[in-house]
């Protein structure tokens, strides 16, 4: 291999680290206006009254939309491919209110203070309706119903506010567990958490010289950007464009058409382009955030350590609408229970519910997360139940290559999935690798202290997927220019990821190019071919596969070329360093030679190259996390010493990138673990909408981490590669869990684990 | 409403005239982080006292003066402030806010907002630093301690704080705080100052808490308890009980008043601990 494998620079390193205006408001169109929301102040209300003639009359306001002026279409705001799985449970603006910060209407006007102004001027009379605050009382007796309209669609059961529901078995769950000889069970219990991406949501919407709608959006899914937006507003498809230029960060929250609906009716209405971004108070209220969950998990095992019985009950709140419900939900068991296979017994049930509370949505690690916290903590409890080295455990019952899981074939994508046989897996080795690392041995259940910090050592497992099965697909398409340079087009959407130069890496390994000589286009529906977009893991392994499909495409029409020219058969040329290379005679041309003759000079054509991919399977990364802690026994404060993560995600086409994503999300991680968590008033409003008392890791918090890259060959993958976006955020809560309770021996069940928690636990146990 | 004009104070009887003339509707800017933070909607006028030539810092006797415009970042790194009391008030700047912050956030910007969960209203009140302000008619001054049991912000309005001057100590200070995360306020913090007399028993002792949630406060109680004791782990322990007994703490959504309770009274072992060994920083 030339270029993968290889750390090469990042394709937008440059434009990015200079400041360029690379991102969606670094370009403003003339005569743009500003668009504003105004949003709820009850947790749950009926619209009685809008009145916007004062508001109207101010000048400098060009239009408020509301829900007496729009369509009411009933829409989901996933972004998520077809069929959608998310309930059809959101309106452009609706009557009804349903969560502290959910929209009422929106002005477009000449500045931001007079659309702050029009919207101080608009009059709502509310009915208060009786708000509903905890999962468990939503789904008890007489709760108030949060969708009780009658245009919605696919919810699970509106009435008792269940979105989604799900109840998979395999075996017989009762069975199983009477047959362990070991059982433990346990809740855990993860709370509001939010993306915080650097860039908050942000658009501009415009009409094109043709009259047609142009969304400028920092967006992880162009494409369904576009196919909600023309449902939502009723606009053919064909009449807009999505353009995504670069991101700040997304991590999930742009996942969702949040803002793109509001802002394109706006600049249709006006006929003026319309700029709107999310401050970061209304990110943390009305964005997205993790699905928080309590998760009830039972093992059951032999003597002999094999995990015989697994159940996992989840209820799951999906605040006011149920976007992503199903599908997250799904995951807390399809991504998690495949682990432990040799499991025969299974039952995996659970419910994601309504609630007056801000809209969760998909985030990085998708249900996975909260799942591996209540599965690795029980696992921890089950391996100290059989007296057991809790590595020696993991090492005994998880997935190896060449195994499958039913559960592969039982849940898929808000539906059933598809049969899986695992065919790469160093998860083995990374569990070694990282024991080594972190001194497993010399470490675990001998906690030592120094002076009031107790130190300990605790692990985790986990796998993710690779993009989703049999939905998600990408095209890519490769254009030679007369010089031998390329253009990649791609719908694949870079948040920050790198994966626009993983991109570029494949392109260039299969063309025998440099990476220079690949220009990537990303994204943009009118000229970049369809993605599904940048979420599940997907972009290396299903746009990473499309994109090698189009350059081997595209090679073999060059080599076309080259044979009429070198006179050789094109079975016998290679490409190399930038020339068509006999392998017989060692003759060679340029590519530049091929580029020019294909496109001026004999038998003329352009050589172009598009090619799609659809995940055949889903191959999980695999990752082994192991934490060290230290805890002040005193004040309840836990600081992580050392964090090491080995993983396996097939052949990393650009290393540094993959362990930067590990990197990055141990750190997410680590901050939902130890002090992240929207906060809420008795009525429902986020108590804590700012990063002064919202508080994320900072470069100044990051522990010392350790992460190694494990390579194993996917030979689904292109050039064996698999997916490595998400996976590191599920092991800093369980590894962390499970190191304190190594360290000070109580067991602590609801992150984050702050200073308070912590304390409140070990005097419980001196009590006790 | 909002900012209509903007002034540069060319000194302290500038600044006070123009705050006076708005009658209310004036702001002092200097670091400029509290206004960031919330403006008042009524204030029109803003007056940078920046350029009002009150920055600086400077040694007094065994004693440190700082002049109210110095940034923490500059005291953080002033040879003057390191040589004083073993670069205790260098090092408490180092666990405020961020390095951006601290080049922007003044000494008496820090005094006259004087946050309950400020982690340097705890340093000067256990210090017993005397702030001086003037107003248009005179020159004030008064410990900061005595300060915050006046109505301060009132005259804060209308006066102007010049300087806070640091008194000489025979002995030694630790300050210990818990935080969320790097950068983060106190959940609570402390500051505790020892000396002792020639038979190497206690001569003075200065606790201050803060963060409690309520502002920095001396607990003269476990002062008056440490007082003519000799240093041991023991008197420590004791002392962290009385102020476990002592300390006035509440509830936020930060933290609760039964965990500041515990927490007070082991960051003040830790402190008196320090403070006695002489060792002033990290350690």
């Amino acid at each position: 291999m030339k270029v993968v494998g290889k750390n090469v620079r990042k394709v937008d390193g440059i434009a990015l680290v200079t400041g360029q205006p690379v991102f969606t408001l670094d370009v403003t169109p003339p005569g743009a206006v500003v668009g504003k929301i105004l949003r709820s102040p009850h947790a749950h209300a009926e619209i009685v009254r809008i009145d916007t003639s004062k508001a109207e009359e101010l000048p400098g306001v060009l239009c408020i939309l509301h829900h007496g002026n729009v369509p009411r279409t009933p829409y989901t705001t996933a972004g998520q491919g077809w069929p959608e799985p998310s309930p059809y449970d959101s309106f452009l603006f609706d009557r009804k209110v349903r969560f502290v910060g959910d929209r009422v209407a929106a002005v477009a006007a000449t500045s931001e203070e007079i659309a702050d102004e029009a919207l101080r001027l608009i009059e709502v009379e509310y009915r208060q309706l009786p708000a509903v605050l905890v999962p468990e009382e939503a789904i008890g007796p007489g709760a108030p119903v949060i969708h009780d309209e009658e245009e919605s669609r696919g919810i699970h059961d509106p009435q008792h506010n269940v979105a989604a529901a799900i109840d998979i078995r395999v075996g017989d769950i009762e069975r199983g567990f009477t047959e362990s000889d070991v059982v433990v069970e346990t809740t855990c219990e993860f709370p509001y958490v939010q993306h915080v991406p650097l860039e908050s949501h942000c658009v501009v919407a415009y009409l094109d010289e043709e009259d047609r709608l142009v969304i400028r959006s920092a967006t992880q899914v162009p494409f369904h950007v576009r196919r909600i937006v023309a449902r939502a507003l009723g606009v053919p498809l064909s009449r807009i464009r999505v353009i995504k230029p670069r991101i700040g960060g997304g991590f999930g929250t742009k996942q969702e058409i949040i803002l793109e609906d509001v802002a394109a009716a706006l600049a249709l209405r006006t006929r003026r382009p319309v700029v709107m971004k999310y401050s970061r108070a209304e990110e943390f209220v009305a964005a997205r955030t993790r699905h928080p969950m309590k998760i009830r998990i039972k093992l059951g095992a032999k003597r002999d350590g094999t995990i015989h019985a697994i159940e996992m009950d989840v209820l799951s709140n999906t605040g006011a609408y149920g976007t992503h419900s199903l599908t997250v939900l799904s995951n807390v068991g399809s991504k998690t229970l495949p682990l432990y296979n040799k499991a025969p017994h299974l039952w995996f049930h659970g419910k994601a519910v309504y609630t007056n509370l801000p809209v969760a949505g998909a985030y990085r690690g998708y249900g996975a997360t909260q799942g591996y916290f209540a599965l690795e903590v029980a696992v921890d409890e089950l391996a100290e139940k059989l007296g057991m080295d809790p590595l020696k455990l993991r090492l005994a019952n998880h997935i190896r290559a060449g195994e499958t899981s039913p559960i592969f074939e039982k849940i898929g994508e808000g539906r059933a999935g598809k049969a899986q046989v695992v065919k790469s897996c160093a998860l083995e080795e990374c569990i070694r690798e990282g024991a080594k690392r972190i001194g497993w041995k010399e470490k675990h259940g001998k906690k030592t202290s120094e002076g009031r910090w107790v130190h300990g050592v605790g692990m985790a497992l986990s796998m993710q997927g690779s993009g989703i099965t049999d939905i998600d697909m990408a095209a890519a398409t490769i254009v030679m220019n007369e010089d031998g340079s390329f253009r990649l087009l791609v719908g694949a959407t870079d948040l920050g990821t790198g994966s626009d130069t993983i991109l570029a890496q494949i392109a260039a390994e299969t063309l025998g190019v440099a990476v220079e000589a690949i220009s990537v286009y990303s994204s943009d529906t009118d000229f970049t071919p369809f993605d599904t977009g940048a979420y599940a893991s997907s972009t290396t392994y299903v746009s990473g596969g499309a994109v090698l499909r189009a350059a081997q495409e595209a090679r073999r029409r060059i080599l076309e070329v080259a044979a009429a020219i070198l006179g050789e058969p094109p079975e016998s040329l290679d490409l190399e360093e930038g020339h068509a290379v006999s392998r017989g005679t060692g003759k060679k041309v340029p590519l530049s030679e091929v580029g020019h003759r294909a496109m001026y000079v004999t038998d003329q054509r352009h050589i172009i190259a598009t090619a799609s991919f659809v995940a055949p399977e889903s191959p999980p990364p695999f990752a082994a996390f192991f934490a060290e802690v230290a805890v002040d026994v005193e004040t309840g404060v836990v600081r992580v010493v050392k964090f090491v993560a080995a993983a396996d995600c097939g052949m990393p086409i650009n290393p540094a990138l993959a362990e930067g994503q590990l990197e990055g999300a141990i750190v997410q991680g680590i901050g939902h673990t130890l002090y992240e968590e929207l906060l809420f008033s008795p009525r429902g409003r986020v108590r804590n909408p700012n990063l002064f008392d919202y508080r994320i890791p900072t470069a100044a918090d990051v522990p010392d981490i350790e992460v190694v890259l494990i390579p194993s060959d996917e030979p689904t993958g292109p050039y064996g590669a698999k997916s490595i976006g998400e996976i590191g955020i599920n092991g800093p809560a369980p590894a962390i869990a499970n190191a304190i309770y190594d360290a000070i021996g109580v067991r602590l069940y609801r992150i984050p684990f702050t200073p308070e928690r912590v304390l409140k636990a070990l005097h419980g146990k001196s009590m006790g | 409403m909002g900012i209509k004009r903007f002034h540069y104070a060319r000194d302290v009887e500038e600044a006070l005239s123009l705050l006076a003339a708005y009658e209310g509707r004036g702001a002092l800017l200097a670091g400029g982080v509290d206004l960031a933070r919330g403006l008042a909607p009524e204030v029109e006028g803003l007056i940078d006292v920046t350029t009002a030539g009150l920055a600086g810092i400077s040694a007094d006797g065994g004693g440190l003066r700082v002049g109210a415009t110095t940034t923490l970042e500059a005291i953080r790194r002033s040879q003057e402030a390191q040589g004083y009391l073993g670069g205790f008030l260098a090092k408490v700047m180092g666990h405020v806010a961020t390095l951006p912050l601290r080049n922007m956030a003044t000494l008496g910007g820090a005094v006259v907002s004087a946050h309950p969960w400020a982690d340097i209203p705890t340093a000067l009140v256990a210090l017993g630093a005397e702030a001086v302000w003037q107003n248009e008619e005179l020159t004030e001054k008064a410990s900061v301690e005595e300060l915050y049991r006046r109505p301060f912000r009132a005259i804060f309005r209308r006066a102007l704080l010049t300087e806070v001057r640091f008194p000489a100590w025979d002995g030694a200070f630790a300050f210990e705080k818990v935080a969320r995360n790097a950068g983060d306020i106190a959940l609570i913090n402390c500051a505790c100052g020892l000396g002792l007399d020639g038979e190497g028993k206690i001569a003075w002792a200065r606790v201050a808490i803060g963060a409690t949630p309520h502002r920095a406060k001396r607990l003269t109680a476990v002062e008056d308890f440490l007082t003519d004791e000799a240093p041991s782990e023991e008197l420590w322990a004791e002392a962290a009980h009385k102020m476990k007994t002592e300390v006035e703490v509440g509830d936020d959504m930060r933290a609760s008043a039964e965990w500041r309770r515990s927490a007070a009274a082991a960051i003040v072992r830790r402190a008196l601990d320090r403070a006695a060994k002489g060792v002033t920083g990290d350690a």
